[in-house]
């Protein structure tokens, strides 16, 4: 037994509180589960009612936790972990809720949160669905607050605690200063948040992203729902508005992790295809998939089947994403994925449970939802099926290749993912795209049930013409381009203006109709920004000054610039480097861009840009991009290399910089800041006599060849004294270089000398290596957003209006 | 056969050969020997950097050209040329992978990717940070 030790300046109430709440939560939502459990058996109203209370319980107990929490990191209160691991005091105050998601923790919170809350539109607004829905949410609950309710049974942890104390945390239990009664005192800071984090995309991006996330528990909740009352099909319609809704805010979710990618990630670009933007892409597309397919049952009672498969497997991909990413398994294949908290057995009986569940029931019910109707190839509900299946092979692609550590796991194979993962991807994803803008803009002229072909190739034939003239003219500037990028380059042309069109002419413009066409138009115009800023993005910032090391190694992409001297082309542009500045954890930078005056040759300044590092001991320094915006593209600057103030540099006097030392046999070359330096051979022909040496006395000169970067050439002779048993070594300068030579010991041993080398501090000029990328067209990508997000909330807002 | 049948059957067609693409277009965790014996293959190398070994980075002479020494997993060590610039906190990477094919007796590196103990968890690291002393 540990004797209790009386700790100093802890705040141990809300801790305790805290865990409190974690146990309330846990108990209410499964009370509420079972509860609407025997509703849906009973249809007794007291169940109702005890489960709603309980409901009101959970939901007010996770609320509690959040604002904790929430607290505890506002507070610093270093003694919990959490706060430990995620915050510190330096960090600005405008991203304490980034700490707050940092952990799984915290994001598993934000979920259960946002479920809580949708939850209460349910019980408030889908009346005889109520316990169906709720009884699956609420499980759903069950299963995620008890990811963090830290408790140990039959030797086994379930789930990882925030309220969890440092004193108590494996990783600390065995440092001696825990044990003391005023650890915190030593305690100077916690860790902090992860640089890359601290950027105000991350304060808004996880929660969208994890709303998206909730909504799909809706439709699956619905289709559970559906089997378990075995109303087969009456589920889909009050289902409909929830499934778009997370369409929009799944979508924007992900774009909002983008435009966090493209302007504080110096990947260079918004999409990289990294498993953890895949994991999020996916239950996306097979959630747009479900949409559509439930709206064809809207219209034609058809389609039963695949509106259960496809809601049920957006839930069911949703929650394999957060095993990908929250189990540890992405290991070395993803930047962003989170730590392993040892949850990968608890998450695999989440899925398990939530897969098996409804798989079950779907077989066991399966006579009553399947249907044989062959439907009409001409027919509006066909297409969409087809795109349906479109989008669910991008989805199995995706899917196949994100998942190689999982089959590397299972099938103990030793397979690495693609060297291009943005080819490998865009080979697949492409063509997905040009089927999937090509149904977009077909899809509104088709009618459900059938269409007569001639009327509908009559409609899109001004579309058609269009986005063929508008391909033609881009092919004389886009000039070399792959076959497969003029057919997306086409595709998306044709979907935006085949729903322009569609807006116009069919809808005679009435916007309250025209929600969905918006939406393609949308979709289209990303499609189509992307497209053009990926494929035409060019790397202006071409060094080339370079040691050539062949085509199949370039080395050319990041440009050298030395402050104040160098003025250089690049592109378009001339650049120099201005200057730095520090401001807390920043380094922030001065980049000048200069365009040449066509009329009077003069360089003028355009604009400036000040991309930053951002210095942190502890995580290592990150670059921040900067970026001019322009219409039609923009020009991203980082900075891949900057030495940072070193202080002794600072501090040291005199002219020359601290000593570099060089361990070399003759023949052997090294380098200096400006030049190569050759050990041409040893001497013993030596002017002994200035030294006042006797015979018993060693005198050796280094015979050193200096070669600059204009290849002239210099010669230098330290020389290594022993005399009098003293040892000594005459310096030897080259002071055209500001170079300074000695010659300090010598290994009989291996024949190797050493010699140091000491460089003027007017030899180090402060100098940046920097990165340039010119995308054009990104803005049509986020006007895209825009319209997409506008086109959908137009939709539900007139399919909720029409019930 | 009804037209969902073929469907069907085109389906499932294109969605093997979507998950066939993944093990056609991967890569390979490998050792350098592995490498050197398929010189034109593209390799993922696993293994950790030599502190001991000099590593060159001479920005002024050639700003995408970085060098060091890497010894893999079966112990053996080859010299790396990466067409990049140094990365941020190389000496402190735990474990590095390369991705990039053997050339002669050195390595060319496309990418590196750099697991850091301090992005993961590591207290003892961070508690020499965190104390005073």
């Amino acid at each position: 037994m540990q004797p209790d030790i009386q700790y100093i300046g802890e705040h141990l109430f809300w801790g305790k509180a805290g865990n409190l709440l974690i146990i309330v939560a846990f108990v209410a939502s499964l009370v509420s589960a079972v509860s609407y459990a025997f509703l849906l058996r009973t249809n007794d109203i007291s169940w109702k009612n005890l489960a709603r209370k309980a409901f009101a319980v959970h939901t007010f107990s996770i609320i509690g936790i959040f604002c904790l929490l929430f607290y505890l990191i506002l507070n610093q209160r270093l003694e919990y972990y959490y706060v430990w691991e995620h915050s510190n005091s330096i960090m600005p105050l405008k991203y304490i809720l980034s700490c707050f998601w940092e952990g799984q923790e915290g994001s598993f919170l934000l979920w259960m949160f946002w479920h809580s809350i949708l939850s209460w539109i349910i019980i408030w607004k889908s009346g005889e669905w109520e316990a169906g829905v709720m009884a699956v949410i609420s499980m759903v609950q069950v299963f995620l607050v008890s990811m963090i309710i830290g408790v140990v049974v039959f030797g086994h942890k379930f789930g990882s605690n925030p309220f969890v104390l440092l004193r108590d945390h494996p990783d600390f239990a065995n440092f001696p200063f825990i044990k003391m009664p005023d650890y915190l005192s030593q305690l100077k800071d916690g860790r902090g948040l992860n640089p890359l984090l601290q950027n105000y995309w991350m304060t808004i991006h996880p929660p969208t992203l994890f709303l998206g996330f909730a909504s799909t528990v809706i439709p699956f909740a619905f289709a559970v729902a559906g089997l378990l009352r075995k109303r087969y099909t009456e589920w889909i319609t009050p289902a409909l508005p929830w499934t778009f809704f997370g369409v929009m805010i799944l979508g924007t979710g992900i774009l909002m992790g983008a435009a966090w990618a493209y302007e504080s990630l110096s990947f260079g670009g918004f999409w990289a295809w990294d498993p953890v933007e895949n994991a999020s892409l996916v239950p996306w597309m097979t959630l747009v998939g479900a949409a559509h397919v439930m709206l064809v049952f809207k219209h034609k009672k058809t389609s039963v089947l695949s509106s259960y498969l496809l809601s049920i497997l957006t839930f069911i991909l949703i929650l394999y994403s957060t095993f990908l990413t929250r189990s540890g398994i992405l290991g070395n294949t993803s930047v962003h994925a989170f730590t392993d908290l040892g949850m990968t057995g608890h998450l695999l009986i989440y899925m398990a449970f939530f897969s098996i569940v409804p798989i079950v029931l779907l077989v066991k019910n399966y006579k009553q939802i399947s249907s044989s109707q062959d439907e009409h190839l001409s027919s509006r509900e066909f297409w969409m099926f087809i795109g349906m299946l479109i989008l669910l092979i991008g989805a199995i692609q995706v899917t196949s290749t994100t998942s190689i550590p999982v089959w590397n796991k299972i099938f103990h194979a030793n397979i690495a993912p693609p060297p291009n993962p943005i080819e490998h991807y865009n080979s697949w994803q492409i063509p997905v795209a040009i089927f999937v803008c090509l149904l977009i803009g077909i899809g509104q002229f088709l009618r459900y049930k059938k269409s007569e072909g001639k009327v509908v190739l009559k409609k899109i034939l001004p579309a058609f013409i269009a986005s063929l003239l508008v391909t033609v003219w881009a092919s004389f500037f886009l000039g070399d381009y792959r076959v497969h990028y003029y057919g997306l380059l086409f595709a998306s042309v044709f979907a935006i203006l085949a729903n322009l069109d569609f807006i116009l002419r069919v809808l005679n413009g009435k916007m309250e109709h025209s929600g969905a066409s918006v939406a393609h138009i949308g979709i289209g115009m990303i499609l189509l920004g992307a497209l053009i800023s990926n494929s035409k993005q060019q790397v202006i910032s071409q060094n080339v000054k370079n040691v050539n090391l062949g085509k199949d190694f370039p080395n050319q992409e990041n440009i050298f610039i030395e402050q104040k001297t160098d003025t250089l082309p690049m592109g378009e542009y001339f650049v120099t480097y201005k200057g730095k500045e520090r401001k807390g954890v920043n380094v922030i930078y001065t980049i000048e861009y200069f365009t040449r005056n066509k009329t009077t040759g003069l360089k003028e300044k355009a604009f400036e840009l000040h991309p930053i590092v951002q210095t942190n001991d502890r995580m290592g320094n990150v670059s921040e991009p900067s970026t001019q915006r322009f219409l039609t593209r923009d020009i991203y600057t980082h900075i891949t290399f900057a030495e940072q103030d070193n202080s002794d540099n600072e501090n040291s006097t005199g002219e020359y910089q601290p000593a570099k030392t060089h361990t070399v046999a003759v023949g052997d070359t090294f380098m200096t800041s400006n030049s190569f330096v050759i050990l041409e051979g040893l001497s013993n022909d030596i002017n002994r006599s200035e030294f006042g040496m006797n015979d018993s006395d060693v005198a050796v000169g280094a015979k050193l060849r200096i070669e600059d970067m204009k290849q002239d050439i210099y010669h230098a002779l330290p020389v290594f004294v022993i005399k009098n048993l003293h040892v000594f070594s005459k310096e030897s300068k080259v002071d055209e270089l500001g170079l300074k030579f000695s010659f300090t010991q010598i290994d009989p041993s291996t024949g190797k000398i050493e010699l140091t080398v000491n460089e003027k501090k007017s030899n180090k000029h402060e100098f940046i290596i920097m990165k340039a990328i010119v995308f054009p067209g990104i803005n049509i990508l986020w006007m895209g957003c825009i319209l997409m997000m506008v086109g959908s909330i137009m939709a539900i807002r007139k399919r909720i209006a029409r019930k | 056969m009804k037209k969902s049948h073929i469907i069907a059957i085109v389906i499932i067609a294109i969605a093997v050969a979507a998950i066939l693409s993944t093990v056609a277009d991967s890569s390979t965790y490998a050792s350098f020997s592995v490498a050197a014996e398929h010189p034109k293959k593209v390799y993922h190398v696993v293994g950790k950097l030599n502190k001991e070994k000099p590593q060159e980075y001479n920005p002024q002479v050639d700003a995408n050209l970085f060098s060091f020494y890497l010894v893999d997993m079966d112990g053996k060590e080859r010299k790396v040329l990466l067409n990049k610039t140094k990365p941020q906190d190389f000496e402190r990477s735990e474990q590095i992978v390369l991705i990039g094919k053997m050339a002669g007796d050195e390595f060319h590196a496309s990418d590196v990717l750099m697991k850091c103990p301090s992005k993961y968890n590591n207290p003892k690291e961070d508690m020499k940070a965190g104390v005073k002393s």
